[in-house]
């Protein structure tokens, strides 16, 4: 398909950590390794992550100057981001919008703003939401009114799906049967995936121990009230078994309560949080993995376990049942004593040596990977490109179709957004626009690092210096190569510097 | 055997559909399946959705008898305003109103311990008689002791603020309180918001206490407002569990006694009490009734599910 650029939005990214920025990183990196151009617009953070960053794999970072105001989300305001958006997107030539997370206002005005640049529209939805309690009412309403017009929803899983389609109301309803649902055609299900190779399983320590291990958010929705109920039964039953739990959270401290009261200091071993690069090595020391969520989209965590050569014991919920073969996950439903079962047939399973570690990660590798999640994803922007573009009656008639309250308002919005863009048109022309005129060029910066090694030595990979044969070196290596030979000259001469600050003071 | 419909399969999709005709499709994550992303059978389709399971339509009557405690509620708070008012206007004895409420103090002693706690024995039950006793009898002197002090505590306040402040106490409680039936066991657990409801009640009859004229009606007041909302609702529920004939008939006395109280006081503030109390009790629960028909509560796999721990 054709080269597109694409600009990522949502409030959650870097440096927040989670699923979602996760997801938005990895897909944009595999995304510009497919020749498309990719930038990311989110909201900025204190103490002066403003305006433009890049990361890595040269991907273009936009902070706007929005405070968050809990979660990590910005107050949902139609307008006010507006005059950003239309600079960022008009200036880097954006083709295509793709917004993430339904918490996410910002990606919400992106949607709601987009189509006046004539940029088309793609959303992600990331999570579950119930339908009853009074917060869910109301962010379910907003969704309603923003998805009116989209050009496509991705879910991550067919639960997802079900779950977005009602709480969006991405249906038509059947003709002859009010009660039968049609989907929508543009609702499409991509699940995320896992760099197979950062969970590479390792042999099982050699001893008698067996370790289950848990990381998870310490929240109630995680389930952690069946953990700390099941734990010491476990414990109990079978002496060999220990626990490694990974997380922080509010509910740690029924854990530590638990553990206290069980005397089991010893055997359950509380590690609190966990950054993401130590996941494979706290994954490493157990050989059984328990999710006990109550709530789960996706359930990345079960699958990188099971990535790790765990054996994986998950409660039957959302989309857990999707991620992995029956054979691969065994699986209880959210109750102790069910949990329990399922737990102490898996510490049988695997103590009688039944499960190997390589085989599930043999499996898992070609299940799921980046460049399929990608591939997919091209597909349904090369199908949101090639369907027409709405004109605003259309837009305005399928926003009054909201309902007798919700349509007037949210076409009150649009109609206001249109006008303060025309604002927006006179006050900050296009032709006084700063464009953005040339892009990220891979061998271009490849060329200027490598000739930059060669110029100041000290900041390079000795590999690079390696390659370079000694009589090719200039003679300001020189004190490198002493540097190599002896690492502590620099250090010593670190201390000699603090000595004289310090003596100046 | 499913097969993808020609809606869904956009051509540019995936052109391999018709040659994996063979393929059903699973709903399932890890499998790459010859269909595209945005197929679904709409047999499979929201196939696990629930609407309104476990649902029991609401009768009339029940809930009549269950609406019974509001009534019963705001009836005591009319009874309390016109002692009030005739305690004010001097048209009742404060003497008469101590002397029921002492009446009304040793009968729920006398019948109390028996149905809040179950004694086994009877010196058990004999030692409780006692505590009840001297704990009431301490609760007497306190208020007593207290009552010049009550009496004269907002007398810089101008009588219309002390009416719009207890009006709004009052609208608290009645907000506020805690109207659910007890189980069968008879266990009632406090919530915050009627402990906050209690409050209210009592707060706002102290500054209606501070506009009468004498210690005496002060304090026979403020014993009838710890009765009539304090102990009153700890043996409500009680009585609800007890018979459904005796809880009509408590709520039909108390409605009767709000009615004969207000009526030499003023027959508007009469017809609304009455007319409050009668559409609590027989309109409000129509209106349950038709608003059933609207009930749509939908259940799927995204519910967060409720962990069973023992």
């Amino acid at each position: 398909m054709e080269k597109l650029s694409i600009a990522m939005i949502s409030d959650f990214f870097h440096p927040a950590v989670g699923g979602v920025e996760n997801h938005i990183y990895s897909l944009s990196a595999n995304l510009m390794k497919r020749g498309h151009k990719v930038i990311v617009i989110t909201h900025g953070h204190p103490k002066g992550r403003v305006g433009i960053r890049w990361l890595l794999p040269s991907l273009k970072v936009y902070y706007i100057p929005f405070i968050p105001i809990a979660s990590s989300a910005t107050l949902p305001n139609f307008f006010t981001s507006l005059p950003y958006l239309r600079t960022i997107l008009l200036r880097e030539h954006i083709h295509l919008i793709h917004a993430h997370a339904s918490l996410s206002s910002i990606g919400h005005e992106g949607i709601l703003h987009s189509h006046l640049m004539g940029i088309r529209t793609v959303f992600t939805d990331h999570s579950l939401f119930g339908f009853d309690d009074a917060a869910s009412i109301l962010t379910n309403k907003l969704l309603v009114g923003n998805l009116r017009n989209v050009d496509a929803v991705i879910c991550v899983s067919h639960t997802g799906r079900e779950n977005t389609v009602l709480r969006a109301q991405l249906f038509d309803q059947d003709e002859k049967d009010p009660t039968k649902l049609t989907m929508r055609n543009n609702v499409y299900v991509i699940p995320n995936a896992l760099i197979a190779e950062r969970f590479q399983p390792c042999p099982p320590p050699p001893s008698d121990i067996l370790t289950i291990v848990v990381i998870s958010r310490l929240a109630y929705r995680k389930g952690i009230d069946l953990l700390v109920a099941t734990a010491p039964r476990i414990c109990a039953r079978f002496p060999h078994v220990n626990f490694v739990v990974g997380g922080d959270g509010p509910k740690l401290i029924d854990l530590l309560q638990m553990r206290e009261k069980h005397r089991l200091q010893d055997r359950i071993e509380l590690l609190g949080a966990v950054k993401s690069n130590d996941v494979r090595s706290v994954l490493a020391r157990g050989s059984i993995f328990m999710n006990t969520s109550l709530t789960e989209s996706f359930g990345i965590a079960a699958l990188e376990a099971a990535c790790a050569g765990l054996y994986v014991v998950s409660t039957r919920v959302g989309g857990v049942p999707e991620i992995l073969p029956e054979d691969m996950i065994s699986f209880a439903e959210p109750d102790e004593d069910d949990v329990v079962r399922a737990v102490s047939e898996a510490v049988e399973f695997v103590s009688a040596g039944n499960h190997d570690p390589f085989v599930g990660h043999g499996r898992i590798k070609n299940f799921y990977h980046w460049d399929h999640v990608t591939t997919r994803t091209e597909k349904v922007y090369e199908a949101v490109m090639k369907s027409p573009q709405m004109d605003l009656m259309e837009r305005i008639t399928r926003t009054m179709g909201l309902g007798q309250f919700a349509g007037p308002i949210w076409t009150i919005i649009l109609i206001v957004d249109c006008i303060f863009f025309m604002f927006l048109e006179w006050w900050i022309p296009r032709d006084e626009l700063d464009y953005v005129q040339s892009s990220w060029d891979d061998t271009r910066f490849r060329n200027v690092v490598i000739g930059q090694t060669l110029g100041d030595g000290p900041v390079s990979p000795p590999t690079a210096l390696t390659t370079i044969p000694p009589a090719a070196r200039p003679l300001s290596l020189a004190p490198t190569a002493g540097l190599h030979g002896k690492p502590g000259a620099q250090s010593v001469h670190c201390l000699a510097m603090g000595a004289r600050l310090g003596a100046a003071q | 055997m499913v097969r993808a419909s020609p809606s869904y399969a956009d051509g540019t999709m995936d052109s391999s559909i018709s040659a994996d005709e063979e393929v059903s499709w699973k709903r399932v994550l890890w499998k790459t399946q010859p269909y595209p992303d945005n197929y679904v059978p709409p047999e499979v389709f929201l196939a696990s959705l629930q609407r309104n399971a476990h649902f029991q339509p609401y009768t009339y009557w029940p809930l009549v008898v269950l609406a019974c405690t509001i009534t019963q509620h705001i009836a005591v708070i009319f009874v309390f305003l016109a002692t009030f008012v005739n305690l004010n206007e001097h048209l009742l004895d404060p003497r008469t109103l101590v002397w029921i409420c002492v009446a009304s103090f040793w009968l729920t002693g006398k019948t109390g311990p028996h149905s809040w706690k179950h004694t086994n024995n009877y010196s058990d039950s004999n030692n409780n008689h006692l505590k009840a006793l001297k704990s009431s009898i301490m609760m007497f002197l306190t208020l007593i002791a207290l009552s010049p002090v009550l009496r004269t505590l907002t007398a810089a306040t101008s009588s219309d603020s002390i009416w719009a402040l207890s009006a709004v106490l009052f609208i608290l409680n009645i907000l506020l309180a805690d109207y659910t039936a007890t189980n069968a066991r008879g266990e009632a657990h406090t919530r915050l918001t009627s402990v906050l409801s209690m409050n209210a009640a009592i707060s706002a009859s102290v500054v209606l206490a501070s506009r009468l004229a004498t210690d005496v009606s002060v304090f026979a007041l403020i014993l009838f407002a710890v009765l009539s909302f304090v102990l009153y609702p700890i043996l409500k529920p009680r009585l609800q569990a007890l018979s459904t004939s005796l809880w009509i008939l408590i709520t039909a006395s108390l409605c009767s006694v709000c009615v004969y109280l207000l009526t030499p006081l003023s027959t508007t503030v009469t017809a609304l009490c009455a007319f409050v109390l009668f559409s609590i009790t027989f309109i409000a629960p129509i209106l349950i009734v038709w608003a059933q028909q609207y009930k749509n509560n939908i259940r799927g796999p995204w519910d967060v599910a409720v962990p069973k721990v023992r």
